[in-house]
């Protein structure tokens, strides 16, 4: 039997390959201003401007959670979900 | 239903980033996805490390005069390098920018601590490593890749000696 899942996999096949480079692509850009960040942070700390650093901490922080949050958006692993399906049509 | 590959011979990039877990040999893309956000998890912890080092670790000033060199052992014009003895040796250099005064900062370029030197047929210092160049009179940057001013020190002249101390702003 067909769920909903399946139908939509079946009718865009490229939905997790989409999905999956998006979350690639966004976790990339969040890298990159973390280590621009980075790069300030220690640039104004040698300089003795402490804020900045805290600031660029905090910023960091943030963009982690969001990188965290984003995998929660990470298609499922497709031969695990294959297997599953196969094992419920056993019974059937 | 059983996942068939549209290509027979799918290209290497295709066979590295695989969708199904079971065919990955070397990593999938939710493994990179996941290193990729192990690696920010890093990044804003060593945001979080450059904070907590510069308030527990400040820089120390120096505390009292350190003894250079002579005046006679540097021309007009001239440059000499000195350490001063502690716990963190930091090189500096002593420029004799014209009769009466001197000036001195520390070696290392605010960019990638290259050591600088002074050009005295242009009265700059310069950064020789990336084409860096700073004010002889107070450090400040004039040109190129270097983010900071250089470090400066006060000298004061005494009984024909040159001695270093902490730099005071006298403006502020």
């Amino acid at each position: 039997m067909s769920s909903f899942r399946v139908t939509q996999n079946q009718s865009h096949p490229n939905k997790t390959n989409t999905l999956m480079l998006g979350i690639i692509m966004l976790l990339i850009g969040i890298l990159s201003i973390q280590i621009w960040l980075l790069y300030s942070a220690l640039n104004n700390a040698l300089d003795e401007n402490q804020d900045l650093a805290i600031a660029a901490f905090i910023g960091s922080l943030l963009l982690f959670f969001t990188g965290l949050w984003l995998l929660k958006y990470l298609p499922d692993a497709r031969g695990r979900f294959l297997k599953k399906e196969l094992s419920e049509n056993k019974y059937k | 239903m059983a996942y068939e590959p549209k290509e027979k011979n799918p290209p290497n990039w295709k066979g590295d980033f695989p969708i199904r877990q079971d065919e990955a040999t070397h990593v999938t893309r939710r493994e990179f996805a996941k290193f990729l956000c192990l690696l920010s998890g890093g990044l804003a912890l060593g945001n979080g490390y450059v904070v907590l080092s510069s308030f527990a670790y400040p820089d120390k000033e120096l505390e009292g005069e350190h003894l250079v060199c002579n005046t006679s052992e540097v021309p007009v014009g001239g440059m000499t390098m000195f350490a001063i003895k502690g716990t963190k040796e930091i090189p500096y250099i002593l420029i004799h920018l014209a009769e009466g005064e001197w000036r001195a900062f520390e070696q290392k370029c605010t960019h990638l601590s290259c050591a600088v030197v002074y050009r005295d047929e242009v009265k700059k210092i310069e950064c020789p490593c990336h084409n860096g160049w700073f004010s002889a009179d107070t450090g400040e940057v004039l040109q190129g890749p270097p983010p900071r001013a250089l470090p400066q020190l006060s000298v004061v002249v005494r009984n024909e000696k040159v001695y270093v101390t902490a730099f005071k702003d006298t403006i502020s």
